[in-house]
């Protein structure tokens, strides 16, 4: 995933690459992503979210669309 | 030891190092760290990485590509915290290096398309917020199909 200053540079770099143009995230929204994922990494009890936990957590964040769905993730 | 209570020691040992160094350990820096076998540590690595964990070096199995959100690369998106330089895989793991950290931080980002410098901080454990935006490419069913490129 990329950072970029406007939704009209993102769609810029979508038509360069042929690229569908995805949901866009807030600074706000990828800094609780961040913290929910990482914020207690360096301990023991430290885990990434589980599959069926995802969907609900990217939900809280509003991110609701389908391509947050993880349900095919065929690791979770 | 049973395996998932040594796995754990190995990851906070890793994660440990990293966040005291800035670079994500050796199999023989963890080994040396925890008292174990270099062996014993490849074998963890690679539980690690079934477990979606970490991911190794492709092609060395005693060095770590990432553990998310570090990289064990120089990337793009380098975080300045702790009086340290970390890097990240991805915009989305800078803001993580922080948060792991629980530290203010300094992300010299650039805009993705056009290169434009584009600065991000973490203050008190919160963003200065900005009008940017973070776009994903990939759907989040796909996202470890190639974690590298995601």
């Amino acid at each position: 995933m990329l950072l970029f200053r406007s939704e009209e540079n993102v769609n810029r770099w979508c038509e360069a690459r042929g690229l569908p143009r995805r949901p866009l995230v807030s600074l706000d929204q990828l800094w609780q992503m961040s913290v929910i994922w990482y914020g207690n990494r360096l301990t023991v009890e430290s885990r990434r979210p589980a599959a069926g936990e995802i969907a609900s957590v990217f939900s809280s964040l509003g991110l609701t669309d389908p391509f947050w769905d993880p349900k095919a993730d065929r690791w979770g | 030891m049973a395996e998932h209570d040594f796995d754990t020691t190995i990851k906070v040992a890793i994660y440990q190092i990293t966040a005291d160094t800035g670079s994500i350990p050796n199999a023989a820096e963890v080994a040396d760290a925890t008292g174990s076998s270099e062996s014993d540590i490849v074998a963890a690595f690679e539980r690690l990485h079934a477990n979606r964990l970490l991911v190794p070096e492709p092609g060395d199995p005693t060095r770590i590509r990432m553990a998310p959100p570090f990289s064990g690369i120089a990337t793009a998106f380098p975080v300045e915290a702790r009086g340290r330089r970390y890097y990240a895989n991805c915009v989305w793991d800078a803001y993580g290096v922080a948060a792991a950290l629980r530290a203010d931080a300094v992300i010299p980002a650039r805009d993705g398309h056009t290169g434009e410098p584009l600065t991000l901080e973490v203050r008190n454990n919160a963003p200065v917020l900005q009008p940017y935006v973070a776009h994903f490419a990939v759907p989040a069913a796909q996202w470890w199909d190639d974690i590298v490129f995601t």
